[in-house]
Protein backbone atom coordinates (compact mmCIF):
# COMPACT_ATOMS: atom_id res chain seq x y z
CA UNK A 1 0.00 0.00 0.00
CA UNK A 2 1.42 3.32 -1.00
CA UNK A 3 -0.27 5.45 1.64
CA UNK A 4 -2.69 4.48 4.33
CA UNK A 5 -6.34 5.21 3.84
CA UNK A 6 -7.05 8.59 5.46
CA UNK A 7 -9.68 8.98 8.13
CA UNK A 8 -11.55 11.74 6.44
CA UNK A 9 -12.23 10.02 3.11
CA UNK A 10 -15.57 11.22 1.83
CA UNK A 11 -18.05 10.11 -0.77
CA UNK A 12 -20.19 12.76 -2.40
CA UNK A 13 -23.63 12.23 -3.85
CA UNK A 14 -26.77 14.24 -4.33
CA UNK A 15 -29.25 14.97 -1.56
CA UNK A 16 -30.67 11.71 -0.43
CA UNK A 17 -34.22 12.53 0.47
CA UNK A 18 -35.20 15.07 -2.12
CA UNK A 19 -32.91 15.06 -5.09
CA UNK A 20 -31.14 11.84 -5.90
CA UNK A 21 -32.53 9.67 -8.68
CA UNK A 22 -32.75 5.92 -9.07
CA UNK A 23 -29.68 5.41 -11.26
CA UNK A 24 -27.43 7.72 -9.25
CA UNK A 25 -28.51 6.14 -6.01
CA UNK A 26 -27.71 2.70 -7.41
CA UNK A 27 -24.22 3.78 -8.47
CA UNK A 28 -23.58 5.44 -5.14
CA UNK A 29 -24.74 2.42 -3.17
CA UNK A 30 -22.52 0.17 -5.28
CA UNK A 31 -19.45 2.24 -4.40
CA UNK A 32 -20.38 2.32 -0.73
CA UNK A 33 -20.83 -1.45 -0.71
CA UNK A 34 -17.49 -1.94 -2.42
CA UNK A 35 -15.66 0.22 0.10
CA UNK A 36 -17.37 -1.55 2.99
CA UNK A 37 -16.31 -4.88 1.54
CA UNK A 38 -12.73 -3.64 1.40
CA UNK A 39 -13.08 -2.45 4.98
CA UNK A 40 -12.27 1.12 4.12
CA UNK A 41 -14.20 3.68 6.16
CA UNK A 42 -15.89 6.47 4.29
CA UNK A 43 -18.30 9.26 5.11
CA UNK A 44 -21.22 9.98 2.83
CA UNK A 45 -21.71 13.68 2.20
CA UNK A 46 -24.75 14.92 0.33
CA UNK A 47 -24.44 18.02 -1.77
CA UNK A 48 -26.86 19.44 -4.27
CA UNK A 49 -24.15 20.14 -6.80
CA UNK A 50 -22.36 16.80 -6.48
CA UNK A 51 -22.76 16.14 -10.20
CA UNK A 52 -20.93 19.32 -11.08
CA UNK A 53 -18.16 18.76 -8.58
CA UNK A 54 -17.37 15.38 -10.01
CA UNK A 55 -14.43 15.20 -12.43
CA UNK A 56 -16.36 13.12 -14.91
CA UNK A 57 -19.79 14.62 -14.37
CA UNK A 58 -21.10 11.45 -12.80
CA UNK A 59 -21.83 10.61 -9.20
CA UNK A 60 -20.65 9.27 -6.88
CA UNK A 61 -17.12 10.44 -6.47
CA UNK A 62 -14.74 10.02 -3.57
CA UNK A 63 -12.35 12.52 -2.10
CA UNK A 64 -9.40 10.73 -0.56
CA UNK A 65 -6.39 12.67 0.62
CA UNK A 66 -5.94 15.14 -2.18
CA UNK A 67 -7.35 12.98 -4.97
CA UNK A 68 -10.79 12.91 -6.44
CA UNK A 69 -11.97 9.81 -8.28
CA UNK A 70 -15.42 9.19 -9.70
CA UNK A 71 -17.38 6.14 -10.82
CA UNK A 72 -16.98 2.56 -9.73
CA UNK A 73 -14.46 1.45 -12.38
CA UNK A 74 -11.81 4.10 -11.66
CA UNK A 75 -12.48 3.85 -7.90
CA UNK A 76 -11.77 0.11 -7.99
CA UNK A 77 -8.49 0.78 -9.76
CA UNK A 78 -7.61 3.58 -7.36
CA UNK A 79 -8.26 1.37 -4.36
CA UNK A 80 -6.20 -1.38 -5.96
CA UNK A 81 -3.30 1.03 -6.35
CA UNK A 82 -3.57 1.65 -2.62
CA UNK A 83 -3.15 -2.04 -2.04
CA UNK A 84 -6.70 -3.25 -1.42
CA UNK A 85 -8.34 -5.51 -3.92
CA UNK A 86 -11.23 -7.93 -3.83
CA UNK A 87 -10.54 -9.74 -7.08
CA UNK A 88 -6.91 -10.76 -6.62
CA UNK A 89 -7.83 -14.32 -5.86
CA UNK A 90 -9.55 -14.86 -9.17
CA UNK A 91 -7.84 -16.52 -12.09
CA UNK A 92 -7.75 -14.99 -15.56
CA UNK A 93 -10.89 -16.63 -16.89
CA UNK A 94 -12.84 -15.62 -13.78
CA UNK A 95 -11.61 -12.05 -14.08
CA UNK A 96 -12.79 -11.99 -17.69
CA UNK A 97 -16.17 -13.29 -16.55
CA UNK A 98 -16.39 -10.71 -13.81
CA UNK A 99 -15.68 -7.88 -16.22
CA UNK A 100 -18.22 -9.27 -18.67
CA UNK A 101 -20.94 -9.42 -16.00
CA UNK A 102 -20.17 -5.91 -14.84
CA UNK A 103 -20.61 -4.72 -18.41
CA UNK A 104 -23.90 -6.61 -18.55
CA UNK A 105 -25.17 -4.79 -15.48
CA UNK A 106 -24.04 -1.44 -16.85
CA UNK A 107 -25.37 -2.15 -20.30
CA UNK A 108 -28.78 -3.43 -19.30
CA UNK A 109 -29.71 -2.47 -15.76
CA UNK A 110 -28.22 1.00 -15.69
CA UNK A 111 -29.51 1.86 -19.15
CA UNK A 112 -32.96 0.56 -18.22
CA UNK A 113 -32.94 2.73 -15.09
CA UNK A 114 -31.95 5.76 -17.13
CA UNK A 115 -34.66 4.95 -19.69
CA UNK A 116 -37.29 4.66 -17.00
CA UNK A 117 -36.27 7.90 -15.37
CA UNK A 118 -35.84 10.07 -18.39
CA UNK A 119 -37.70 8.58 -21.34
CA UNK A 120 -40.92 7.36 -19.76
CA UNK A 121 -43.14 10.42 -19.83
CA UNK A 122 -45.22 9.66 -16.77
CA UNK A 123 -42.19 9.02 -14.57
CA UNK A 124 -40.44 12.08 -15.93
CA UNK A 125 -43.34 14.39 -15.16
CA UNK A 126 -44.21 13.07 -11.76
CA UNK A 127 -40.92 12.05 -10.27
CA UNK A 128 -37.80 12.99 -12.17
CA UNK A 129 -38.42 16.65 -12.98
CA UNK A 130 -39.54 17.64 -9.48
CA UNK A 131 -36.71 15.76 -7.83
CA UNK A 132 -33.83 16.64 -10.12
CA UNK A 133 -34.18 20.38 -9.83
CA UNK A 134 -35.55 20.53 -6.30
CA UNK A 135 -32.64 22.42 -4.67
CA UNK A 136 -32.86 25.21 -7.20
CA UNK A 137 -35.36 28.02 -7.66
CA UNK A 138 -37.66 28.30 -10.64
CA UNK A 139 -36.88 28.54 -13.56
CA UNK A 140 -33.45 27.03 -13.02
CA UNK A 141 -34.89 23.75 -11.84
CA UNK A 142 -36.90 23.26 -15.02
CA UNK A 143 -34.02 24.30 -17.26
CA UNK A 144 -31.58 21.89 -15.64
CA UNK A 145 -34.07 19.04 -15.82
CA UNK A 146 -34.83 19.60 -19.46
CA UNK A 147 -31.16 19.89 -20.29
CA UNK A 148 -30.37 16.61 -18.61
CA UNK A 149 -33.36 14.94 -20.20
CA UNK A 150 -32.29 16.07 -23.65
CA UNK A 151 -28.79 14.73 -23.03
CA UNK A 152 -30.02 11.32 -21.86
CA UNK A 153 -32.50 11.00 -24.72
CA UNK A 154 -29.74 11.74 -27.23
CA UNK A 155 -27.66 8.98 -25.75
CA UNK A 156 -30.58 6.55 -25.82
CA UNK A 157 -31.13 7.33 -29.47
CA UNK A 158 -27.47 6.76 -30.31
CA UNK A 159 -27.45 3.31 -28.74
CA UNK A 160 -30.78 2.33 -30.21
CA UNK A 161 -32.90 2.32 -27.05
CA UNK A 162 -35.08 5.26 -28.06
CA UNK A 163 -37.27 3.01 -30.16
CA UNK A 164 -37.96 0.61 -27.31
CA UNK A 165 -41.23 0.56 -25.45
CA UNK A 166 -41.43 0.27 -21.70
CA UNK A 167 -42.45 -3.38 -21.98
CA UNK A 168 -39.37 -4.17 -24.01
CA UNK A 169 -37.17 -2.40 -21.49
CA UNK A 170 -38.74 -4.35 -18.64
CA UNK A 171 -38.22 -7.54 -20.60
CA UNK A 172 -34.55 -6.68 -20.95
CA UNK A 173 -34.36 -6.13 -17.21
CA UNK A 174 -35.96 -9.50 -16.69
CA UNK A 175 -33.43 -11.15 -19.00
CA UNK A 176 -30.59 -9.50 -17.15
CA UNK A 177 -31.92 -10.57 -13.76
CA UNK A 178 -32.44 -14.08 -15.07
CA UNK A 179 -28.80 -14.20 -16.19
CA UNK A 180 -27.59 -12.86 -12.84
CA UNK A 181 -29.77 -15.29 -10.96
CA UNK A 182 -28.48 -18.22 -12.98
CA UNK A 183 -24.90 -17.15 -12.46
CA UNK A 184 -25.38 -16.69 -8.72
CA UNK A 185 -27.16 -19.99 -8.28
CA UNK A 186 -27.01 -21.07 -4.65
CA UNK A 187 -23.66 -19.51 -3.86
CA UNK A 188 -23.39 -16.74 -1.30
CA UNK A 189 -21.50 -14.47 -3.70
CA UNK A 190 -20.87 -14.49 -7.41
CA UNK A 191 -17.41 -15.94 -7.03
CA UNK A 192 -18.22 -18.27 -4.24
CA UNK A 193 -16.75 -17.39 -0.91
CA UNK A 194 -15.68 -13.79 -1.14
CA UNK A 195 -17.43 -10.77 -2.47
CA UNK A 196 -15.95 -8.86 -5.39
CA UNK A 197 -16.74 -5.59 -7.11
CA UNK A 198 -19.33 -7.44 -9.16
CA UNK A 199 -21.26 -8.27 -5.98
CA UNK A 200 -21.07 -4.62 -4.93
CA UNK A 201 -22.34 -3.43 -8.30
CA UNK A 202 -25.20 -5.92 -8.46
CA UNK A 203 -26.16 -5.17 -4.86
CA UNK A 204 -26.21 -1.42 -5.53
CA UNK A 205 -28.55 -1.73 -8.48
CA UNK A 206 -30.85 -4.46 -7.20
CA UNK A 207 -31.26 -3.04 -3.71
CA UNK A 208 -32.11 0.37 -5.10
CA UNK A 209 -34.64 -1.10 -7.51
CA UNK A 210 -36.22 -3.12 -4.73
CA UNK A 211 -36.52 -0.25 -2.29
CA UNK A 212 -37.52 2.59 -4.54
CA UNK A 213 -41.10 3.56 -5.03
CA UNK A 214 -41.90 4.51 -8.56
CA UNK A 215 -45.19 5.07 -10.37
CA UNK A 216 -45.67 1.36 -10.81
CA UNK A 217 -44.08 -1.63 -9.18
CA UNK A 218 -43.20 -3.40 -12.38
CA UNK A 219 -39.46 -2.89 -12.15
CA UNK A 220 -39.13 -4.19 -8.63
CA UNK A 221 -41.50 -7.05 -9.39
CA UNK A 222 -39.12 -8.21 -12.08
CA UNK A 223 -36.33 -8.46 -9.56
CA UNK A 224 -38.52 -10.04 -6.90
CA UNK A 225 -39.23 -12.94 -9.21
CA UNK A 226 -35.77 -14.24 -8.44
CA UNK A 227 -35.59 -15.26 -4.82
CA UNK A 228 -31.86 -15.88 -4.76
CA UNK A 229 -31.26 -12.29 -5.84
CA UNK A 230 -33.42 -10.86 -3.05
CA UNK A 231 -31.70 -13.16 -0.56
CA UNK A 232 -28.36 -11.96 -1.90
CA UNK A 233 -29.31 -8.32 -1.33
CA UNK A 234 -30.53 -9.06 2.18
CA UNK A 235 -27.35 -10.91 3.01
CA UNK A 236 -25.06 -8.11 1.88
CA UNK A 237 -27.15 -5.52 3.63
CA UNK A 238 -26.98 -7.46 6.87
CA UNK A 239 -23.30 -8.08 6.63
CA UNK A 240 -22.03 -4.75 5.52
CA UNK A 241 -24.57 -2.11 6.32
CA UNK A 242 -26.31 -3.06 9.51
CA UNK A 243 -25.36 -0.88 12.42
CA UNK A 244 -23.89 1.87 10.30
CA UNK A 245 -26.14 4.88 10.40
CA UNK A 246 -24.11 6.67 7.80
CA UNK A 247 -25.93 4.65 5.22
CA UNK A 248 -29.58 4.94 6.01
CA UNK A 249 -30.52 2.33 3.47
CA UNK A 250 -29.68 -0.24 6.13
CA UNK A 251 -31.96 1.29 8.70
CA UNK A 252 -35.01 0.82 6.54
CA UNK A 253 -36.86 -2.42 6.93
CA UNK A 254 -35.45 -5.02 4.66
CA UNK A 255 -38.28 -6.23 2.58
CA UNK A 256 -40.81 -3.48 2.98
CA UNK A 257 -40.54 -0.72 0.48
CA UNK A 258 -38.79 2.35 1.60
CA UNK A 259 -40.05 5.45 -0.03
CA UNK A 260 -36.94 6.86 -1.56
CA UNK A 261 -38.89 8.76 -4.09
CA UNK A 262 -42.09 10.59 -3.36
CA UNK B 1 -41.68 -22.74 -40.82
CA UNK B 2 -42.49 -23.71 -44.37
CA UNK B 3 -42.27 -20.14 -45.51
CA UNK B 4 -38.81 -19.26 -46.69
CA UNK B 5 -36.95 -16.70 -44.65
CA UNK B 6 -35.06 -14.02 -46.50
CA UNK B 7 -32.25 -12.09 -45.03
CA UNK B 8 -31.18 -8.80 -46.56
CA UNK B 9 -27.73 -7.75 -45.54
CA UNK B 10 -24.51 -6.22 -46.69
CA UNK B 11 -22.33 -8.35 -48.89
CA UNK B 12 -18.79 -9.37 -48.30
CA UNK B 13 -15.30 -9.08 -49.56
CA UNK B 14 -11.79 -10.10 -48.60
CA UNK B 15 -12.97 -13.63 -47.99
CA UNK B 16 -15.87 -12.75 -45.73
CA UNK B 17 -19.53 -13.37 -46.46
CA UNK B 18 -20.31 -9.91 -45.14
CA UNK B 19 -18.42 -6.85 -43.98
CA UNK B 20 -21.05 -5.65 -41.59
CA UNK B 21 -20.64 -7.09 -38.06
CA UNK B 22 -24.35 -7.48 -37.38
CA UNK B 23 -25.08 -9.09 -40.74
CA UNK B 24 -22.20 -11.46 -40.20
CA UNK B 25 -23.49 -12.41 -36.76
CA UNK B 26 -26.90 -13.33 -38.13
CA UNK B 27 -25.45 -15.30 -41.03
CA UNK B 28 -23.13 -17.20 -38.72
CA UNK B 29 -25.96 -18.05 -36.33
CA UNK B 30 -28.10 -19.28 -39.21
CA UNK B 31 -25.30 -21.59 -40.31
CA UNK B 32 -24.72 -22.86 -36.79
CA UNK B 33 -28.36 -23.60 -36.14
CA UNK B 34 -29.12 -24.96 -39.59
CA UNK B 35 -31.75 -22.38 -40.39
CA UNK B 36 -32.48 -22.24 -44.12
CA UNK B 37 -32.00 -18.61 -44.95
CA UNK B 38 -32.04 -17.08 -48.37
CA UNK B 39 -29.41 -14.40 -48.22
CA UNK B 40 -29.86 -11.34 -50.39
CA UNK B 41 -26.87 -9.11 -50.39
CA UNK B 42 -27.40 -5.49 -51.23
CA UNK B 43 -26.07 -4.81 -54.67
CA UNK B 44 -26.82 -1.58 -56.29
CA UNK B 45 -30.53 -1.96 -56.57
CA UNK B 46 -33.09 0.40 -55.17
CA UNK B 47 -34.80 -2.10 -52.95
CA UNK B 48 -34.50 -2.13 -49.19
CA UNK B 49 -31.44 -0.04 -48.55
CA UNK B 50 -32.77 1.76 -45.58
CA UNK B 51 -29.47 1.50 -43.81
CA UNK B 52 -30.87 -0.59 -41.00
CA UNK B 53 -29.54 -3.93 -42.09
CA UNK B 54 -29.68 -6.84 -41.49
CA UNK B 55 -33.39 -7.38 -42.02
CA UNK B 56 -35.17 -10.71 -41.90
CA UNK B 57 -38.40 -11.12 -43.82
CA UNK B 58 -40.53 -14.16 -43.22
CA UNK B 59 -44.04 -14.20 -44.67
CA UNK B 60 -45.21 -10.81 -43.51
CA UNK B 61 -43.01 -10.35 -40.52
CA UNK B 62 -40.10 -7.94 -40.78
CA UNK B 63 -37.48 -8.03 -38.06
CA UNK B 64 -34.51 -5.78 -37.97
CA UNK B 65 -32.07 -6.08 -35.11
CA UNK B 66 -29.70 -9.02 -34.70
CA UNK B 67 -30.87 -9.87 -31.19
CA UNK B 68 -34.49 -9.91 -32.31
CA UNK B 69 -33.67 -11.91 -35.43
CA UNK B 70 -31.90 -14.51 -33.34
CA UNK B 71 -34.87 -14.69 -30.98
CA UNK B 72 -37.17 -15.23 -33.93
CA UNK B 73 -35.00 -18.02 -35.28
CA UNK B 74 -34.98 -19.66 -31.86
CA UNK B 75 -38.75 -19.55 -31.74
CA UNK B 76 -38.81 -21.26 -35.11
CA UNK B 77 -36.87 -24.06 -33.46
CA UNK B 78 -33.50 -23.18 -34.97
CA UNK B 79 -31.67 -23.06 -31.69
CA UNK B 80 -27.92 -23.25 -31.52
CA UNK B 81 -27.95 -22.94 -27.72
CA UNK B 82 -29.83 -26.13 -27.09
CA UNK B 83 -27.05 -27.83 -25.19
CA UNK B 84 -26.08 -24.92 -23.04
CA UNK B 85 -26.62 -24.93 -19.31
CA UNK B 86 -28.42 -21.99 -17.73
CA UNK B 87 -25.18 -20.58 -16.41
CA UNK B 88 -23.63 -20.72 -19.87
CA UNK B 89 -26.64 -18.90 -21.25
CA UNK B 90 -26.07 -16.20 -18.64
CA UNK B 91 -22.40 -16.04 -19.58
CA UNK B 92 -23.44 -15.55 -23.20
CA UNK B 93 -25.43 -12.44 -22.33
CA UNK B 94 -22.59 -11.07 -20.25
CA UNK B 95 -19.96 -11.56 -22.93
CA UNK B 96 -22.19 -10.05 -25.60
CA UNK B 97 -22.57 -6.97 -23.37
CA UNK B 98 -18.77 -6.87 -23.02
CA UNK B 99 -18.37 -6.98 -26.80
CA UNK B 100 -20.86 -4.19 -27.34
CA UNK B 101 -19.41 -1.93 -24.70
CA UNK B 102 -15.71 -2.45 -25.25
CA UNK B 103 -15.10 -3.75 -28.75
CA UNK B 104 -17.83 -2.17 -30.84
CA UNK B 105 -16.67 1.47 -30.40
CA UNK B 106 -13.20 0.63 -31.69
CA UNK B 107 -14.66 -1.42 -34.53
CA UNK B 108 -16.90 1.47 -35.56
CA UNK B 109 -13.96 3.82 -35.30
CA UNK B 110 -11.72 1.68 -37.51
CA UNK B 111 -14.39 1.38 -40.16
CA UNK B 112 -16.11 4.73 -40.16
CA UNK B 113 -14.14 7.41 -38.41
CA UNK B 114 -10.45 6.84 -39.00
CA UNK B 115 -10.01 9.18 -41.94
CA UNK B 116 -7.67 7.09 -44.08
CA UNK B 117 -9.67 3.91 -43.59
CA UNK B 118 -12.96 5.58 -44.25
CA UNK B 119 -11.94 7.43 -47.39
CA UNK B 120 -9.92 4.71 -49.02
CA UNK B 121 -11.79 1.55 -48.11
CA UNK B 122 -15.11 1.83 -46.30
CA UNK B 123 -16.78 4.61 -48.22
CA UNK B 124 -15.95 3.37 -51.73
CA UNK B 125 -16.92 -0.16 -50.82
CA UNK B 126 -20.30 0.73 -49.34
CA UNK B 127 -20.97 3.32 -52.01
CA UNK B 128 -20.37 0.74 -54.69
CA UNK B 129 -23.07 -1.46 -53.20
CA UNK B 130 -25.76 1.18 -53.04
CA UNK B 131 -27.65 2.70 -55.91
CA UNK B 132 -26.87 6.23 -56.99
CA UNK B 133 -27.73 8.84 -55.64
CA UNK B 134 -28.27 7.17 -52.26
CA UNK B 135 -24.63 6.14 -52.40
CA UNK B 136 -23.66 9.76 -51.97
CA UNK B 137 -25.64 10.11 -48.79
CA UNK B 138 -25.82 6.81 -46.94
CA UNK B 139 -22.14 6.15 -46.17
CA UNK B 140 -21.83 9.67 -44.81
CA UNK B 141 -24.87 9.12 -42.64
CA UNK B 142 -23.51 5.85 -41.28
CA UNK B 143 -20.24 7.55 -40.49
CA UNK B 144 -21.94 10.38 -38.65
CA UNK B 145 -24.05 7.94 -36.66
CA UNK B 146 -20.96 6.00 -35.66
CA UNK B 147 -19.18 9.14 -34.49
CA UNK B 148 -22.25 10.26 -32.59
CA UNK B 149 -22.53 6.95 -30.84
CA UNK B 150 -18.91 6.90 -29.79
CA UNK B 151 -18.91 10.48 -28.55
CA UNK B 152 -22.13 10.13 -26.62
CA UNK B 153 -21.26 6.90 -24.89
CA UNK B 154 -17.55 7.30 -24.37
CA UNK B 155 -16.77 10.92 -24.90
CA UNK B 156 -17.76 12.63 -21.69
CA UNK B 157 -15.33 14.37 -19.35
CA UNK B 158 -12.52 13.78 -18.34
CA UNK B 159 -11.86 12.91 -21.97
CA UNK B 160 -12.19 16.17 -23.78
CA UNK B 161 -10.75 15.66 -27.23
CA UNK B 162 -11.41 13.09 -29.92
CA UNK B 163 -7.84 11.80 -29.74
CA UNK B 164 -8.20 11.07 -26.03
CA UNK B 165 -11.45 9.24 -26.68
CA UNK B 166 -9.82 7.28 -29.48
CA UNK B 167 -6.92 6.29 -27.24
CA UNK B 168 -9.33 5.12 -24.55
CA UNK B 169 -11.54 3.07 -26.87
CA UNK B 170 -8.59 1.33 -28.47
CA UNK B 171 -7.22 0.50 -25.02
CA UNK B 172 -10.60 -0.94 -24.06
CA UNK B 173 -10.82 -2.90 -27.29
CA UNK B 174 -7.39 -4.43 -26.87
CA UNK B 175 -8.25 -5.40 -23.30
CA UNK B 176 -11.48 -6.94 -24.53
CA UNK B 177 -9.61 -8.97 -27.14
CA UNK B 178 -7.22 -10.19 -24.47
CA UNK B 179 -10.13 -11.22 -22.24
CA UNK B 180 -11.80 -13.08 -25.09
CA UNK B 181 -8.59 -14.87 -25.89
CA UNK B 182 -8.19 -15.95 -22.27
CA UNK B 183 -11.76 -17.14 -22.14
CA UNK B 184 -11.43 -19.12 -25.36
CA UNK B 185 -8.18 -20.74 -24.31
CA UNK B 186 -7.50 -23.80 -26.39
CA UNK B 187 -11.02 -25.00 -26.99
CA UNK B 188 -12.57 -24.95 -30.41
CA UNK B 189 -15.56 -22.81 -29.56
CA UNK B 190 -16.51 -20.86 -26.51
CA UNK B 191 -18.69 -23.55 -25.01
CA UNK B 192 -17.06 -26.78 -26.06
CA UNK B 193 -17.27 -28.34 -29.48
CA UNK B 194 -20.41 -26.88 -30.96
CA UNK B 195 -20.80 -23.24 -31.85
CA UNK B 196 -23.47 -21.17 -30.12
CA UNK B 197 -24.89 -17.66 -30.09
CA UNK B 198 -21.80 -16.30 -28.38
CA UNK B 199 -19.58 -17.75 -31.11
CA UNK B 200 -21.79 -16.08 -33.71
CA UNK B 201 -21.46 -12.69 -32.02
CA UNK B 202 -17.72 -12.97 -31.44
CA UNK B 203 -17.21 -14.09 -35.02
CA UNK B 204 -19.36 -11.23 -36.30
CA UNK B 205 -17.27 -8.69 -34.45
CA UNK B 206 -13.84 -10.21 -34.94
CA UNK B 207 -13.91 -11.32 -38.56
CA UNK B 208 -14.16 -7.83 -40.09
CA UNK B 209 -11.24 -6.65 -37.96
CA UNK B 210 -9.28 -9.71 -38.92
CA UNK B 211 -9.85 -9.81 -42.62
CA UNK B 212 -10.51 -6.39 -44.04
CA UNK B 213 -7.34 -4.71 -45.26
CA UNK B 214 -7.19 -1.19 -43.97
CA UNK B 215 -4.34 1.27 -44.18
CA UNK B 216 -4.52 1.88 -40.41
CA UNK B 217 -4.62 -1.46 -38.69
CA UNK B 218 -3.64 -1.21 -35.05
CA UNK B 219 -6.55 -3.37 -33.93
CA UNK B 220 -5.85 -6.00 -36.57
CA UNK B 221 -2.22 -6.19 -35.52
CA UNK B 222 -3.25 -6.70 -31.93
CA UNK B 223 -5.68 -9.39 -32.98
CA UNK B 224 -3.04 -11.20 -34.97
CA UNK B 225 -1.01 -11.53 -31.80
CA UNK B 226 -3.78 -13.67 -30.34
CA UNK B 227 -3.50 -16.81 -32.42
CA UNK B 228 -6.41 -18.67 -30.82
CA UNK B 229 -8.84 -15.95 -31.89
CA UNK B 230 -7.44 -15.96 -35.44
CA UNK B 231 -7.75 -19.72 -35.56
CA UNK B 232 -11.33 -19.41 -34.29
CA UNK B 233 -12.28 -17.08 -37.17
CA UNK B 234 -10.55 -19.17 -39.79
CA UNK B 235 -12.19 -22.34 -38.52
CA UNK B 236 -15.66 -20.88 -38.77
CA UNK B 237 -14.98 -19.48 -42.22
CA UNK B 238 -13.70 -22.75 -43.62
CA UNK B 239 -16.17 -25.04 -41.87
CA UNK B 240 -19.37 -23.09 -42.07
CA UNK B 241 -18.99 -20.71 -44.92
CA UNK B 242 -17.05 -22.92 -47.32
CA UNK B 243 -15.07 -19.93 -48.39
CA UNK B 244 -11.52 -20.62 -49.30
CA UNK B 245 -10.45 -17.40 -47.58
CA UNK B 246 -9.55 -16.33 -51.14
CA UNK B 247 -7.02 -19.13 -51.09
CA UNK B 248 -4.62 -16.87 -49.22
CA UNK B 249 -3.33 -16.84 -45.72
CA UNK B 250 -2.98 -13.32 -44.35
CA UNK B 251 0.75 -13.36 -45.00
CA UNK B 252 0.15 -14.58 -48.55
CA UNK B 253 -2.38 -11.87 -49.13
CA UNK B 254 0.10 -9.26 -47.96
CA UNK B 255 2.74 -10.39 -50.42
CA UNK B 256 0.13 -10.48 -53.19
CA UNK B 257 -0.76 -6.91 -52.34
CA UNK B 258 2.87 -5.86 -52.23
CA UNK B 259 3.44 -7.41 -55.66
CA UNK B 260 0.38 -5.68 -56.98
CA UNK B 261 1.60 -2.37 -55.67
CA UNK B 262 5.02 -2.82 -57.24
CA UNK B 263 3.43 -3.70 -60.57
CA UNK B 264 1.16 -0.68 -60.51
CA UNK B 265 4.08 1.54 -59.62
CA UNK B 266 6.11 0.24 -62.55
CA UNK B 267 3.25 0.72 -64.94
CA UNK B 268 2.66 4.22 -63.61
CA UNK B 269 6.30 5.08 -64.14
CA UNK B 270 6.08 3.84 -67.69
CA UNK B 271 2.98 5.87 -68.33
CA UNK B 272 4.64 8.97 -66.89
CA UNK B 273 7.55 8.50 -69.26
CA UNK B 274 5.19 8.03 -72.15
CA UNK B 275 3.36 11.19 -71.15
CA UNK B 276 6.56 13.16 -71.12
CA UNK B 277 7.48 11.88 -74.55
CA UNK B 278 4.06 12.74 -75.73
CA UNK B 279 4.32 16.27 -74.38
CA UNK B 280 7.52 16.73 -76.29
CA UNK B 281 5.92 15.42 -79.42
CA UNK B 282 2.91 17.65 -78.92
CA UNK B 283 5.06 20.71 -78.61
CA UNK B 284 6.56 20.01 -82.00
CA UNK B 285 4.00 21.16 -84.57
CA UNK B 286 3.75 18.25 -87.00
CA UNK B 287 1.95 15.66 -84.80
CA UNK B 288 -1.69 15.88 -83.70
CA UNK B 289 -2.29 15.77 -79.96
CA UNK B 290 -2.98 12.35 -78.47
CA UNK B 291 -4.91 11.57 -75.33
CA UNK B 292 -3.42 9.31 -72.76
CA UNK B 293 -5.11 7.69 -69.87
CA UNK B 294 -3.34 8.05 -66.56
CA UNK B 295 -3.35 5.31 -64.05
CA UNK B 296 -4.23 5.74 -60.42
CA UNK B 297 -2.44 3.69 -57.86
CA UNK B 298 -5.03 1.32 -56.44
CA UNK B 299 -5.24 1.52 -52.62
CA UNK B 300 -3.62 -1.58 -51.18
CA UNK B 301 -6.03 -4.39 -50.61
CA UNK B 302 -8.81 -3.56 -52.97
CA UNK B 303 -8.73 -6.86 -54.68
CA UNK B 304 -12.16 -6.49 -56.11
CA UNK B 305 -11.11 -5.22 -59.48
CA UNK B 306 -7.37 -4.89 -59.65
CA UNK B 307 -6.93 -6.15 -63.14
CA UNK B 308 -9.47 -3.86 -64.73
CA UNK B 309 -7.71 -0.86 -63.19
CA UNK B 310 -4.48 -1.80 -64.82
CA UNK B 311 -5.73 -2.03 -68.36
CA UNK B 312 -4.52 1.10 -70.11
Amino acid sequence: AAEPWPENAALYQQLKEEQILLSDNASSLAVQAFLQMCNLPIRVICRANAEYMSPSGKVPFIHVGNQVVSELGPIVQFVKAKGHSLSDGLDEVQKAEMKAYMELVNNMLLTAELYLQWCDDVTVEEITHPRYGSPYPWPLNRILSYQKQWEVRRKMKAIGWAGKTLEQVLEDVDQCCHALSQRLGTQPYFFNKHPTELDALVFGHLFTILTTQLITDELSEKVKNYSNLTAFCRRIEQQYFEGHEKDSSAVAARSSKRSLLR
Amino acid sequence: MAAPMELSCWGGDWGLPSLHPESLTVMAYAKFSGAPLIVNTINNSWRATKGNLPVLVSEDIVISQPAKILNFLRKQKYNADYDLSAKQGADTLAYIALLEEKLLPALLHTFWIEAENYCSVTKPWFASKIAFPLSLYLPGKMSREALNRILLTKGGPPLYSLTEVEAQIYRDAKECLNLLSKRLGTSQFFFGDTPTTLDAFVFGFLAPIYKVCFPRVQLQEHLKQLPNLCRFCDDILTCYFRLTVSGHSPAGQDTADANLQKLTQLVNKESNLIEKMDDNLRKSPQHPPRKLTTLKLAAGGEESSPMSRLSP
